[in-house]
């Protein structure tokens, strides 16, 4: 979390790059503001399994306890700046609703000399694929959350450039910074590649930052047909990263370190890759299959032992001597294994889904398995969208076996309903 | 010998007749277009009012971008959906969403599905895309018709096959049968021309749709201008950028 002062230096430091940025010129000149409004309310209900390995840390997580959140958006454009901002309440159970203003994109496209330029803060997602984006490495999107909230810009400058067929952009993502909490606040220099030939799309990305060193990726998307569309992803990466329970051996003082609760391991040269497809019927049906594996997500040996420290955990309570404060922090502490971006090393998404021919309709089924340890989460959804308004209504379920990710996970399903009015 | 010679000349004259009546398809589909889109390139803002049961039930705002070479760039401007950009080039297409900014290729299908399919909104001229002949004249509202049969000629078209009735006088377009894959007859479209800037055009398009008997689509031509776009902005890379948005 950023200080006050270096929240107020950052605005600070964005409203003097667009102010420089608003007084270049444009690349559209004459387009006209145009913003848009959107209020959106999404209410959750979550089961939680009150028997997990991990009940005794549960009531110091946020595991379960979302149930509402208010969102107004701005959206839009004033010559070369765009915005993106939003103002939420959010209600958590046992806690006084919390209000969050974030600007979640604030940046100005422009031209100097011919080429294209871009500063300020901005969504930078890439990758072909839905379940898992290996090439992701700017944004480093969340993927399949129910109803996420709008994604957060990075920090940005970047130099583009277009041909007929092809692109390639110079990125430097979070100026000023080393290593920072997360991978996505990292500084970076990153240069994306496109190329078109024919029916395909060939995407490429060279990343450096001081966590991962280089990461070289690949990705592409093919159309054979009126209604086939296949896609692949490819990152290798100089070194990765993934958090880790204890070792089997560890002391019973490290097992009630909440500070130590997880390690983080260092990998060589990881490799990230996902291959999939979707097929699309006349009749609105369409289907989704993919398969990744992820060369630094934990292995199903690493869930079963954290499983097994959670029950190591779990039995010192009422040991003399051991505070249950310290059995609670440490085994809360623990549970952030599951922050990670994917829980599984191989898995597998098929998705299928059903679009009104007359666009007010849609549903949608989900299954998200890994295949090393056999978790799954199934998500069920529907959706109704009017002329402003839109419906959203959904139930998520997660099983497998008793020490897989998923089945791990201190929640045993979840139903949301979102609303959201468009002006 | 002489019966020979008689079947030679036949087929010589069927084949140029064939010949002439291709060219005069050709230039009959060019003086059709020129009603609906006067110029090369252009920016035509849009207004799709669907209907179901003859009841109104949403309405759609889009920019189109056209450019030769059957290139479209359609932004969506309905606030539902402010910030989704299409991408036509040719038989390939991407799909923008706001809300992850990547731009995604899509198939045919894919562009077919949703209100109003954006390619009925995105293609404004049949001269590029179809050939065929004329099969017949017949009256249509009380206007005389050339009746022509046209078949695409690529395989991302739309409708792989129209019947198209165009005015006897002036060529304009009156009604057009337009036929999926299957040869199923999935809408009649029709024309309505009115005075803008001093010159016909069509102002409204009516799609009836014969797939779902209760639904109908108005598709409005609200302006045409001829701003043009640079190539760039037919590039997929460049569709998150944001240098236009309406």
């Amino acid at each position: 979390m950023k200080s006050p002062y270096h929240q107020r230096r950052l605005l600070q430091g964005f409203a003097a790059m667009l102010s420089v940025a608003a007084a270049l010129p444009a690349s559209a000149a004459d387009d006209a503001p145009d913003f848009g409004w959107t209020t959106r309310f999404v209410g959750e209900g979550h089961e939680l399994r009150r028997d997990s390995p991990f009940a005794a840390g549960l009531d110091l997580t946020s595991f379960g306890r979302d149930r509402y959140r208010i969102e107004q958006e701005l959206r839009g454009r004033a010559g070369p700046v765009s915005l993106l901002l939003t103002a939420t309440e959010s209600g958590q159970e046992g806690a006084k609703p919390a209000g969050r203003f974030v600007v979640n994109e604030a940046y100005a496209d422009f031209s100097v000399g011919g080429e294209r330029f871009t500063v300020g803060k901005k969504v930078l997602s890439g990758d072909v694929g839905y379940a898992f984006r290996p090439i992701d490495v700017l944004q480093r999107e969340s993927r399949m959350q129910m109803m996420p909230p709008q994604l957060e810009g990075i920090p940005m400058l970047s130099w583009d450039n277009f041909s007929t067929d092809g692109a390639w952009s110079l990125v430097i993502a979070n100026p000023g910074h080393q290593r920072r909490g997360e991978a996505r606040e990292d500084g970076s220099v990153a240069v994306k590649l496109y190329r078109r030939v024919a029916s395909a799309d060939f995407h490429g990305v060279l990343r450096n930052s001081k966590r991962y060193g280089l990461e070289a990726g690949a990705a592409a998307s093919v159309v054979p047909g009126d209604a086939l569309e296949l896609h692949a992803s490819l990152l290798v990466q100089r070194r990765g990263e993934r958090r880790l329970p204890l070792s089997d051996t560890a002391s019973i003082g490290a097992l009630l370190n909440a500070d130590g609760a997880l390690v983080t391991e260092t990998i060589a040269s990881p490799r990230k890759v996902l291959l999939g497809g979707t097929w699309t019927t006349e009749g609105g049906f369409s289907m989704l299959g993919e398969f990744w594996w992820d060369g630094t997500a934990p292995a199903a040996a690493d869930w079963q032992r954290l499983k097994r420290q959670a029950a190591q955990r779990a039995a010192l309570l009422g040991v003399p001597g051991v505070p249950a404060a310290a059995v609670a922090g440490a085994t809360a502490a623990s549970m952030r294994m599951f922050d990670q971006g994917n829980l599984a090393q191989r898995g597998m998404l098929t998705r299928l889904a059903w679009a009104d021919p007359g666009g007010r309709w849609s549903a949608s089924a989900d299954m998200l398995k890994s295949l090393g340890d056999g978790g799954w989460t199934l998500t069920t959804a529907v959706g109704w969208q009017g002329e402003k308004l839109r419906i959203d209504a959904g139930l998520r379920r997660y099983g497998g076996p008793a020490d897989s990710a998923y089945r791990l996970l201190p929640e045993r399903a979840a139903a949301f309903v979102g609303l959201s009015l468009a002006y | 010998m002489f019966k020979r010679f008689f079947l030679l000349a036949l087929a010589s004259v069927s084949l140029a007749a064939a010949a002439a009546d291709d060219g005069k398809v050709k230039s009959l589909l060019k003086q059709a277009d020129v009603y609906r889109l006067a110029m090369e390139s252009g920016r035509v803002e849009t207004e799709v009012r669907t209907f179901k049961a003859g009841v109104p039930d949403k309405t759609r705002l889009y920019a189109v971008y056209l450019k030769p070479g059957r290139r479209s760039l359609v932004l969506f401007r309905t606030p539902s959906e402010r910030g989704q950009k299409m991408l036509m080039l040719g038989d390939d297409y991407w799909l923008m969403m706001p809300s992850s900014q990547r731009p995604l290729r899509i198939t045919a299908m894919q562009k077919l599905l949703g209100e109003a399919s954006t390619g009925d909104v995105a293609t404004m001229t049949w001269g590029e895309d179809y050939d065929g002949q004329q099969v017949g004249e017949e009256t249509i509202d009380g206007v005389p018709c050339l009746k022509l049969d046209l078949v695409g000629q690529r395989k991302g078209v739309s409708y792989p096959r129209i019947v198209l009735y165009l005015a006897k006088k002036g060529h304009h377009p009156v009604q057009a049968e337009l036929y999926v894959a299957s040869d199923k007859l999935a809408k009649l479209a029709r024309f309505k021309l009115g005075d803008v800037d001093g010159r016909k055009q069509v102002t409204v398009m009516t799609l009836i749709d014969h797939l779902q008997k209760d639904r109908s689509t108005e598709v409005h031509y609200l302006s045409r201008t001829d701003k043009t776009l640079s190539d760039d902005y037919f590039n997929p890379a460049f569709l998150v950028r944001a240098d236009v948005t309406q």
